[in-house]
Formats: structure tokens, sequence, C-alpha cells
């Protein structure tokens, strides 16, 4: 990466001093681009050259080739889980996508356009009929996902994409797909504006690589191929809405789509491994020396040890990383990756689930080597968007117990003080030995039983009947077991919930007619449908 | 400025229609009569702290406000409009004659403020006013104010309910008048008295010019603040320390073994209180406070309002050191516990509720701020620092009896860092807890003051409760840059720990 960055800050440089001269005379006005014309004439600034008007519209890149015959639009129908009512199956939505076809007879797309779907068409350009699609793989992680056509000719006279790499700061790029629900494809050119780590929205947990490009993505060009030189230098997949910034769009770039398709090869997605630890840098001259290390710019300063994932026993808080693999993890967290610069965490983003990474540390002033094998912690997807997973929960009495999750505070818009303490800090206080599952009374379906319960609405249960409830299957089993009286306490001061199980009992067929309710728990993150879920 | 501190009290006064100034008219020919009205402007001048360089005091604020004059020549105002002043001016409405005044009492919690005059005979001639404690719902009140003549402008309203509301420092509840009425905005609003037959019968609070409700300081909170202004030592309104939860669910009566009508179920005492020393437990069911019965919402009957909380039994109608019998069920069986009423001090407080009239407590090393966690410090995040102050302590300061229930200590805090030679590398990190220093605890800035005096083989290291979790300094090298730092960023001192 550091060769684009050092390219980058060059040719940014140039445009400045560009902008800087224009008050001088004129210079003459650049002939008008011929379609068809050698591209690199728009890109590359001839460096001895003094003014160098910026090419507004930007000439048309070379031709990507017979896109559209690679190109489909996907139409995909979800059905999007209420939390609110999660016995209910959900909204019916409908959305737009594009996917492109790649080797193997398969289509790559994003997540986010075919994750909680039931079903899927596929068309393609020149062809009026829609062709159903199987969802085959999908990483909600990296919003990537793979489909699969069941009609068997349907990839005769389909051309394949290639992929290319990470194409260079400031050249030009073309999105292809069907923004905001047209029937026909689209185009739109931008440049390449930034390669940085970005979070990634659909799960809204995960950081990848992304870069960002300055050509207009719109709802509808999610999952289309972003063309460079004849080859897919990324996939189209979030930008920013108008109100927020203009002309900012992100595509997944090509080492994270290429990670995809390798972790898929086994048959199975293992999501991305994590270190789960916390750094922080070690620019401080004086905390350097106190640590024991030498003025070399070298090292960071391990923070945290999450106690569910792979580094736990291995590295300790006051650790400090040297190395990485063998490459110097200098004191901004930075290693040397392929001749670029990259944080360090660009090592471990490349690996797969069972892979080894090896740290060079020093630990009490004494240089040690420690090997990490690695696996994705789970408390993290607490934080994070769940697709294709009908919502868990226990309705008793009336009353809706839930476990938090990013979901679940949406859909009631909670602002709670100690419901959101827990869920930000619920990993880094490591709240998750204590409650794998924070369990919230998040609603009240009225009944005489429940009639003064509403001020314990949004409070987490601590225990039942004495016994400590940490899950939501302890909890569903603790009511199922209860003696005469539930007696439930909540975390905080408050008195307990007291519910008479003879009453609950009678109250139960009328609460379930009342509200329509069809099953009264749910324990099991079990696959809304299995069209959508065949990889995982 | 005047009418920014308006604002920020959120009394926005609107005109009057013409409707309003007839019905006016009748009042004001009635008070007329007395010839030198009870009222005095009073002007204000301070200077607040600035939390977020607390070794200076923010630009100075004036206020223009109205204040009742009693018995023995002194002038009631709301503690609001005097807190953190530095020059109390008086000055009488009809002449425009002008006197320095002192603060002599003042309580943040119930919001009320006693002024004197320098000048022991500036008051002669006017007629103080008397104190009237019957005020009912349905009674007709008028709020005083002040034309730019020194004319009264008189404005009735109907009291609408009196219950038990917060009061601004947000501190238990204390009896509130509720008032439906249209304020005039005239100049000095900011403390406007309430009056039936010439008598004070409360003190505006704030008003809502949208519902054109007011809510008033009433009178039986103002003669408690009198009665103990006349003591020696100011001591404040009692609190008991436990806290409630209606009973009204009968499975819950059923569980805590409540066979009688009302009570409240007792869900927590904080240690150190009266409820705590009197031996009052979590689970007991409150019945009765003296001779009053509570219902299953912990209301009594009073003989003037009817049915209201029974806090107000132990704030309006008590004092610190009075015994109160407080009538309890213990899994079923009566008891009696006698609790002797104390008032809770804001220092008592791990984040204290407010730090007014005082400078906050500060210690920089090397470019790092430390300081103690208070609602007062997170209130310099503005009127919606419950949802814009760093919401890590937003839950210290919100669960601080829960999450520090030993009570007696601070929370340190490294607020922001100073750019410096000293902190580079350390330039992003703000809002952390302190652990500890050079080894040792720290639960206060004096325990942080004493270990930052003993580095370790040359070095402060500072642990922290969040990430990074350790910060180190270089002892010497602090020491040195210490004066340039002061002089960079006009820090008049290091510290501030009295």
């Amino acid at each position: 990466m550091k060769r684009i960055f050092v390219i980058g800050y060059a040719a940014l440089l140039l445009a400045s001093v560009a902008y800087a001269q224009e008050s001088t005379p004129a210079p003459p006005p650049v002939e008008p681009q011929v379609p068809g014309q050698q591209p690199g004439a728009s890109r590359s600034t001839p460096p001895g050259q003094a003014v160098v008007p910026v090419p507004v519209p930007i000439a048309p890149p070379k031709p990507n080739g017979p896109i559209q015959k690679s190109l489909v639009r996907i139409t995909a129908t979800a059905v999007d889980p209420d939390y609110r009512a999660p016995w209910n199956a959900g909204a019916l939505e409908r959305g737009v996508g594009a996917g492109f076809v790649i080797s193997g007879n398969r289509i790559l797309t994003n997540a986010h356009v075919v994750a909680n779907t039931r079903y899927i068409t596929v068309e393609r350009d020149g062809d009026p009929n829609k062709y159903p699609a199987k969802v085959q793989f999908i990483a909600n992680d990296c919003d990537l996902a793979l489909i699969t056509m069941p009609a068997p000719d349907f990839f005769k006279n389909m051309v394949p994409l290639k992929f290319g790499g990470i194409p260079a700061l400031e050249s030009t790029v073309s999105a292809y797909g069907y923004p905001i629900g047209g029937e026909r494809m689209s185009v739109t050119t931008g440049i390449v504006s930034r390669i940085d780590f970005q979070l990634y929205t659909h799960s809204s947990v995960d950081q990848h690589l992304a870069i960002q490009i300055s050509a207009q993505i719109n709802p509808g060009n999610s999952g289309g191929p972003v063309m460079q030189d004849a080859k897919v230098v990324g996939v189209a997949f979030q930008g920013y809405s108008g109100d927020v910034a203009q002309g900012v769009a992100y595509m997944i770039p090509t080492p994270v789509i290429n990670r995809f398709l390798k972790d898929i090869s086994n048959g199975h997605y293992d999501e991305y491994p994590d270190l789960a630890i916390t750094y922080a840098k070690l620019q401080n001259p004086a905390q350097r020396r106190f640590l024991g290390l030498q003025d070399d710019d070298r090292g960071v300063l391990v923070s945290s040890v999450i106690a569910a994932g792979p580094s736990d026993g291995i590295l300790r808080p006051g650790d400090v990383l040297l190395a990485i693999d063998g490459h110097p993890i200098a004191s901004d967290a930075n290693v040397e990756l392929d001749g670029e610069r990259a944080q360090f965490e660009e090592v471990v983003e490349r690996k797969f689930r069972g892979d080894s990474v090896k740290f060079d540390i020093l630990r009490d002033k004494q240089s040690m080597a420690v090997t990490i094998k690695l696996y994705k912690p789970w408390p993290y997807s607490l934080q994070g968007h769940s697709y294709d997973v009908r919502p868990r929960y226990v309705l008793y009495g009336g009353l809706l117990f839930q476990p938090l999750s990013l979901d679940m505070l949406e859909a009631y818009r909670l602002t709670d003080l100690r419901l959101r303490h827990f869920f930000e800090y619920f990993i880094l206080e490591q709240i998750y030995l204590q409650h794998p599952d924070v369990i919230v009374l998040s609603n009240i379906l009225p009944d005489p039983i429940n009639s003064y319960l509403a001020p314990y609405r949004g409070e987490i249960v601590d225990e039942i009947n004495g016994k400590k409830i940490r899950t939501l299957d302890e909890l569903s089993d603790a009511l199922a077991k209860a003696p005469e009286r539930i007696v439930i306490r909540m975390i905080g001061e408050g008195p307990p919930l007291v519910l008479d199980r003879d009453k609950v009992a009678a109250a139960r067929e009328r609460i379930k007619t009342r509200y329509n309710v069809l099953q009264e728990q749910n324990l099991e993150e079990k696959p809304a449908s299995g069209l959508a879920s065949a990889g995982r | 400025m005047l009418r920014q501190s308006f604002v920020a009290f959120s009394i926005a006064l609107v005109a009057a229609t013409g409707a309003l100034a007839k019905k006016e008219s009748t009042v004001a020919s009635a008070a007329a009569k007395q010839k030198q009205l009870a009222l005095v402007r009073v002007n204000v001048t301070g200077l607040s702290y600035d939390y977020f360089r607390p070794w200076q005091k923010k630009a100075p604020f004036s206020k223009r406000a109205l204040g009742a004059v009693l018995p023995k020549g002194r002038v009631l105002v709301t503690a609001d409009l005097v807190a953190n002043q530095n020059y109390v001016e008086l000055e009488r409405a009809e002449s425009g004659e002008k006197t320095a005044a002192n603060v002599r009492v003042i309580d943040y919690e119930a919001n009320l403020a006693l002024l004197e005059p320098t000048e022991k005979s500036f008051l002669d001639g006017i007629k103080p006013l008397e104190i009237t404690s019957d005020t009912v719902v349905g009674d007709r009140l008028a709020a005083w104010q002040l034309e730019p003549t020194g004319a009264l402008l008189a404005t009735e309203g109907l009291v609408t309910t009196v219950q038990m509301t917060p009061y601004p420092i947000d501190i238990g509840q204390f009896l509130t008048y509720r008032i439906s009425i249209p304020m005039q905005y005239r100049e000095n609003s900011y403390t406007v008295p309430l009056v039936k037959n010439n008598k004070l019968a409360g003190l505006l609070l704030r008003y809502d010019s949208r519902s054109q409700l007011l809510d008033a300081i009433p009178a039986p909170i103002i003669t408690h603040f009198l009665k103990e202004a006349d003591t020696q030592d100011y001591r404040g309104f009692p609190s008991g320390g436990f806290s409630f939860f209606p009973t009204r669910d009968p499975q819950l009566r059923d569980y805590a073994g409540e066979k009688g009508k009302g009570g409240v179920y007792v869900t927590n005492v904080e240690p150190g209180t009266p409820a705590m020393k009197a031996g009052l437990q979590v689970g007991d069911i409150v019945t009765g406070i003296g001779n009053h019965e509570l219902d299953e919402n912990g209301n009594y009957v009073d003989p003037l309002y009817g049915k209201i909380e029974f806090t107000n039994l132990l704030t309006a109608h008590a004092y610190a050191g009075d015994v109160v019998p407080l009538h309890i069920q213990r899994s079923g069986k009566p008891m009696q516990l006698n609790l002797t009423l104390e008032h809770r001090d804001a220092k008592d407080y791990v984040s204290p509720p407010y730090y007014l009239d005082q400078a906050p407590r500060y210690y920089v090393v090397g470019g790092l701020i430390f300081q103690e966690l208070s609602r007062q410090y997170l209130k310099e995040w503005g009127a919606n620092w419950q949802r814009e102050a760093p919401q890590r302590f937003v839950y210290f300061d919100h669960f601080q009896s829960e999450l520090f229930p030993e009570r007696n200590r601070r929370i340190v805090i490294l607020s922001q860092v100073l750019p410096a030679n000293n902190t580079i590398g350390y330039d992003d990190l703000a809002y952390l807890t302190v652990t500890k220093v050079n080894g040792k605890e720290v639960k206060s800035l004096d325990d942080l003051a004493e270990a930052v005096k003993h580095p370790v083989e040359g070095f402060i290291k500072i642990e922290t409760e969040e990430d990074p979790k350790q910060i180190e300094l270089d002892a010497t090298q602090v020491a040195a840059e210490a004066p340039a730092l002061q002089e960079n960023y006009g820090i008049s001192s290091l510290q501030r720990l009295q």
C-alpha cells in the first residue's frame, strides 16, 4: 500500500499546483478526448508539464468490454425479522441490486442484496426471462455473497469477469449497475479517491479495506462491478446519503473479494478471525523508555486482551508487540506489506480460521515470541447486525424477554443508560463472561396478570428464584421449572418482579389469542429460510 | 446576556393580550393601595467557573431580577439568581436608588437565597411581605413584576396542582405549586414573587411559555428555609436516604408478606444515611410516617392538599435532627424505626450533584489534566448534557450509589490532554477514569497529588480503567517543562486542591 500512497501524494501535490497556477495565463484548452483514445492520457500526469487542467468531463475510460454479457440484475424479496413481535414472520421487503458472473458459473454480489431473502430472481441483458436463483455463500462480515442459478443454460453465452488488483489513486474506474431500480444497465465513472480501512455498514461491526471512489453509486448499484482496464477492481457497496457527503462512494477491493472466494473454497464460509485485543500506539518517548524500548519507532502497547478471543492467555496487557509474522510493527501500528504501508491488522485480515500468527513481543523488558491460533471471537456478534436468523425470545405471562443486540436496540429505539452501557462495554468490560446473553424485559403485552409491571420494562434480568440467569436458555428453563411463585430480580435497585405461576398458566391461552402469538419462545438462532443460508 | 439567562431557565414570556390586561387592573389596583411595593430590583454580576479550563472563569454574566422584601431587612430571591455571583446590587423600584447586598444564606437544593443590603436603612419605608402558607388548589395567585417606571405589573393565575416535583438541582422532590398563568416578559422577570391577598405565597421556579404553566416554590418551603436561616448554622432540607417503589402489584404485596392496605417497598438503603442508621432494610414495607398512613403509591392525606407523596413529610415538615417514627412491615411483622433526619451535603456524594460558588479542583501533570467527576462538570455539555456528555461518566454519575457503595471517595478523571513535549502520543486521550498513580490507588485528587510526588524509577505511571490502561511520564521532564506549559496555555496555577 505504501507505493499507492506515495504516488497518491505526488499526484495530489501536482493537482494542487495546477489549481494554484490557474491564475497565470490560461493554458491552451485541451483537445476534446476522442472516444476510444488511450485512457492513459487522462490519468497519468506528465510531471514536467507546468499546468495540467483537471479534465472535466473525465474522458471515457478504455472500454471495459461487453459488460452486458457479465452483468445481471437481481431482484430479491426479503423478510426482515420483527424484533418487536418476534413470533411474526416479519416485514416483506423487495429490492433490486446488481451482480456479475465470475468463473465457475457463479454470480458475485453484495451480502446486503440477498440477506434475509426468501426468493431471488436474476435477469440478464436482452433476455425477457426472470430466473430463480439460490444463495450459495453469504459473508455478512464483508458484505459479499455468491449465488447460483439452477437453470442449466443460464451461463451459456455469459462471460465471466476477471479480477484486477488495487487501482492506483486518481485512476479512473467505472461502476455498473441498476441504480434506483432502473431496468437498463447504468454506467457511472469516477476516480479512486482514497484507500483505507472502513466500517462495513452491513454488519456495522466489521472493518476492512475499502476504496473510496468519486463515481455516483446509488441503491441498485450494490453488488455491481467496478471496472478498470476490463478487469473488476471492486464491488460497489456503500456510500453516504447526499446530506452527509457528496460524491463519496465505496467499493470492496479485490483483496477482500479474493479472501472471500478462498475462504469458501472448502465449501464453508468461516468468517474473519480476529485477535480480539486493543492496543495503543507507542509514540511517547517517556513511555518508550519506561517499557525498555529503544528509540527505534517500533512497537505498540497491548491495552486489553478479550477473554473470549484467541489471544487470551497468550498476550497480556502491557506487552509490546514488536513484529507480526516477521514484519516489524512501527510505533504508529503500521507494517510494510509487499512494499506498502498498512495497519498491522491487515496481516490478520489476510488469514483464515485456524491459521496462526506469530508475534515478537517485549514482556517485562524481555523479548519473546508467541503464536496465536486464530478464530472469530463470538461476543462481537451482539454489536453487529444479524441476518437470516430468527430473533431469540421468551414470552412468559405477557412479558417478552429478549437478548440485547444491535437489532433489538434499534427496533425499540432504546436509549436507557444502563442498556447502552451493557451494549457498548459488553466486550471491553467483559460483561459477556457474567451475561453471555444480556436478557432484557423488552416489552409487555398487557394482561390483568401484568397490569403493574410496566416500570420493569427495559430492565435486565439478573436472577430467577435465587438462580443467576446467564442465557436465554437458562431463563426459559428457570421459568419452566418455576415453583408456585416466580421471583425475578433485575440488575440494579428495584423490587423483584413477582409472578404467580398458576395465574400465568391461566393467562397463557388468553394472551396467545389476544396478541396472535404463534410461538411463545425461540431459543435457537436457526436460519429463517433454507434458501438464503445454504452456505452457512 | 439577560435574554440568554432567560432561555437557559426556559422562561420566555409572551406579550399579553388585551383581554388579559383588563383582568389584571383589578388586581393591580388592590395592590397599589400599598404605598411602597415590597419589591426591589436585584442586579447580579457573576462569573462561572470553566470546567473545561478549570484554572479560569468564564466571561461575566449579569442577571436582573426582583426580590421580595421580608421582615428584618432581608430580600428573598432564588438561589439560581445569585449562584456564582461576585456582585449583587439592590435597586429601589420607585426611586432607582442602589446599594450593594450580601448573600446571607443560600440553599441550592431548595433554590432559595436571602440577601441583606450593606446599607441597613436601604429598605426603610418598605412594608415587608408577610408569608401565607394556606394556598390550595383553586386559589388565584398574582405574579408581581415591575414596569420600567417602577409601577406594578400583576398577572393573576389559577393554582391547578400542588405536588412533589424535582427542583433544578435534581436532589429529591419538593412541594411545588403549579399555576396556569399568562405571564408577560419584563426585563426583571428572573425571580417573580407570587402573591395572595398581599402576602407572599410563592416564588417563580420555572415557566413554560407554550403551555403557560408556572411552577412555584411554595410558601411552606420558603418558611422552612427562613426558619432554618434564623439559626446559627444553616443545615438545609433533610433526607431519609432510601428509595422506594409502589406496592400496587398484589403479587409483590403477597411476596413481601404485606397483609394491610398501603405502604411502599424499600428498594435501596444508602450507606451512611439516616435510613441505614435507623436499620431500614431493602424489602421492608414503609406503611406510615409519624401519624400519617401511606397508600400503595406512597401518598399520605395532607390536611391542605389531600393526597400527596410522603417525601413532603420529610422535607417541608421536618428539619435535620428531627426524629421521625417510621412504621414498617418486615416479613409481615409490624415494626417501628426512628429515623433521625440529616441533611446530605453535596460533598457527601461520590459525584457531587452541584458545585457552586466554589472553584473546581484540578491537577495538571505535564499537560494531562485531572479533575474529579461531578454533575457540575457534566453540565458543562449544556442543557442536553445527559445525552451529549461522555456517556460513561453520565453512567457513573447516574448509578453512583450502586457502582460506588463505599461512598467516601471521588472519581478522578483524566479530562483532557494539552499537547506538549511530555504528552506526545497522548494528545488524543480524554475522559479516562484513573485507578492508580505510581502503584497507589487514587480515590481523590488529593490521593493523586500525593502519589505523583513519588515517581517510580523516575517515571510517573498513571493507570486508567479504560484503554490505553497505562500512561507514563518522565518526572524530571515534567518538572522542567512545567513553567513553559503554564506560559503556553495561560495556566495561572497547575493545581487547585482546596
